[in-house]
């Protein structure tokens, strides 16, 4: 599988042709497995960016910089998602005041059996006939109550499915492909939602546990 | 600080209702832009005097520049792109000896917009010439072995740039647009493979007899939105006062035959699906729109 670690710094001091009056500057750096860092990884670096920008609640510490580091340790596909959920769990870990939390997943659709796939590896990757990942925040899936959702007919759960944070698809696909990829997308990032609320659990726990000692 | 009476229309009631300051409609653009929009947009319409859904005037030309294998200006608005593309003869890269490669770049230099400082390509440069190369490839918008010399030894390499002349926003519609029309304009002298040399005939005018044109699978073309204010209002191809002050970007990219090659949204909060639904219809009909523009 892939892997990615990720490191946040901040709020901290923040050069003045980048400092901003009234909000903290997201500033991004990602690094790829090998070699010098190319066009792919300033890609993934606005992404990433421009994605957490109206999550952190910038405007607490303004005149300030955060510093987001991205290392790719491992590729085996999926890495803008595994960098996605490193980086939220980076923020949480520093104690960065966000408004939400974002969970982040990609799916392939396969060019010979035409089934989504999710958390394609490199082969599967190379297979695909269209590739897709998405990020939600967890505002969604907190506000639609879980009964309402048993219940929903299909004209309604459409605008129950989740609105995207974060969308980007290649390939060759359909309408009707793309929105049933963030349907399963949306459905899966509820267990990537729930997984960071039990390693931030297991985490205070643990500082908890370390200061009764 | 006095000054004459607001020109701008409709709803400047914000202001007009504190006595101490009024200003005219360019300084209050310049000090409050964001409030500025906001005044049109809650009337449906943006200061150019577009409609929140209407696009600038395109136009496509083919052939500008003569020495290169093939290129195309495409205009829109004010936004001015030259692509061209040259073709060189390579050795294949390892993974693939059978297939030749393109390199699209796209150029964001001072000679456009003074918001870009002269040096290496700038973030949102790499990002535009990195969504240029994924449609290219994930798309499959050329057969790459027909690129092919000689296996293994000789393949066409196309280097695909793209040159912004004049920048008014909507950037990547401009150069995807640019590269595709690029793309159906080049012609590549046949050449002759003896004996580990690769000979490119050159003298007489290339036509159908010693040139060949290359085997597009499809021509994807790009509608781009922007996300305004936190009421996430849908702004069409946007100028660039209009991005410098909206958080979020759409871009749908689609071909010819309906097919969805491509589909972004980065920035700005959560947007529903119903949203993105209105993005790809207005991305179809812009689509047949551009395509008529661009076979004309």
């Amino acid at each position: 599988g892939s892997s990615v670690l990720c490191s946040v710094v901040g709020p901290a001091e923040v050069k003045i042709r980048d400092e901003k009056l009234d909000k903290a500057t997201l500033d991004v750096v990602a690094r790829p497995l090998v070699g010098l860092p190319g066009v792919k990884d300033k890609a993934r670096e606005q992404a990433i960016r421009e994605t957490l920008e109206p999550l952190v609640l910038s405007g607490l510490h303004p005149r300030t910089g955060i510093q987001i580091v991205v290392q790719t340790m491992k590729d085996d596909g999926c890495v803008l998602s595994t960098a996605f959920n490193a980086t939220i769990l980076a923020l949480l870990d520093a104690g960065i005041p966000l408004k939400s939390i974002l969970g982040s997943v990609t799916c392939i659709i396969d060019s010979k059996t035409n089934q989504i796939l999710l958390d394609p590896t490199t082969e599967e990757l190379a297979l695909a006939k269209s590739t897709h990942v998405f990020v939600f925040d967890n505002k969604t899936s907190v506000s639609s109550t879980q009964q309402e959702n048993d219940n929903m007919d299909q004209d309604n759960a459409d605008s129950a499915l989740g609105a995207v944070l974060f969308s980007d698809s290649t390939g060759l696909f359909t309408e009707e492909e793309y929105f049933e990829c963030a349907q399963v997308c949306f459905k899966a990032t509820q267990a990537v939602h729930g997984f960071i609320r039990t390693a931030v659990q297991k985490k205070l726990e643990k500082e908890y546990q370390q200061i009764q000692a | 600080m006095s000054s004459s009476t607001t020109t701008t229309p409709a709803a400047v009631n914000g202001l007009a209702t504190s006595p101490a300051f009024t200003f005219s409609a360019s300084t209050f653009q310049k000090l409050h832009p964001t409030e500025f929009f906001r005044n049109f947009v809650s009337q449906g319409v943006r200061p150019d005097g577009r409609l929140l859904s209407s696009f600038r005037p395109t136009t496509v030309h083919y052939g500008v520049i003569t020495t290169a294998n093939g290129s195309a200006m495409v205009r829109i608005g004010g936004t001015t792109v030259v692509c061209g593309v040259k073709a060189e003869v390579a050795e294949p890269k390892l993974d693939s000896p059978d297939q030749g490669y393109l390199v699209p770049n796209v150029d964001l230099s001072p000679i456009c917009s003074n918001t870009f400082r002269p040096g290496p390509p700038s973030e949102q440069a790499q990002v535009v010439s990195e969504s240029i190369n994924r449609v290219l490839k994930e798309s499959k918008v050329l057969d790459l072995k027909d690129l092919c010399i000689e296996e293994g030894k000789a393949v066409w390499a196309l280097w695909i740039d793209v040159v912004c002349v004049s920048y008014d926003g909507n950037i990547y519609d401009a150069a995807l647009a640019s590269v595709m029309a690029a793309l159906k304009n080049v012609r590549i002298r046949k050449p002759t493979y003896e004996e580990g040399v690769v000979k490119v005939p050159g003298g007489e005018a290339a036509d159908d007899e010693n040139s060949f044109k290359l085997n597009l699978a499809r021509t994807p073309l790009s509608t781009s939105f922007v996300l305004f204010d936190t009421s996430l209002t849908l702004l069409t191809d946007p100028n660039f006062a209009e991005e410098s002050i909206s958080q979020g970007q759409i871009s749908v990219t689609i071909d010819e035959q309906g097919q969805l090659c491509a589909i972004s949204k980065v920035g700005a909060a959560s947007s529903s699906q119903t949203l993105l639904k209105q993005c790809v219809e207005r991305a179809r009909k812009r689509n047949e729109e551009l395509r008529s523009i661009m076979n004309q």
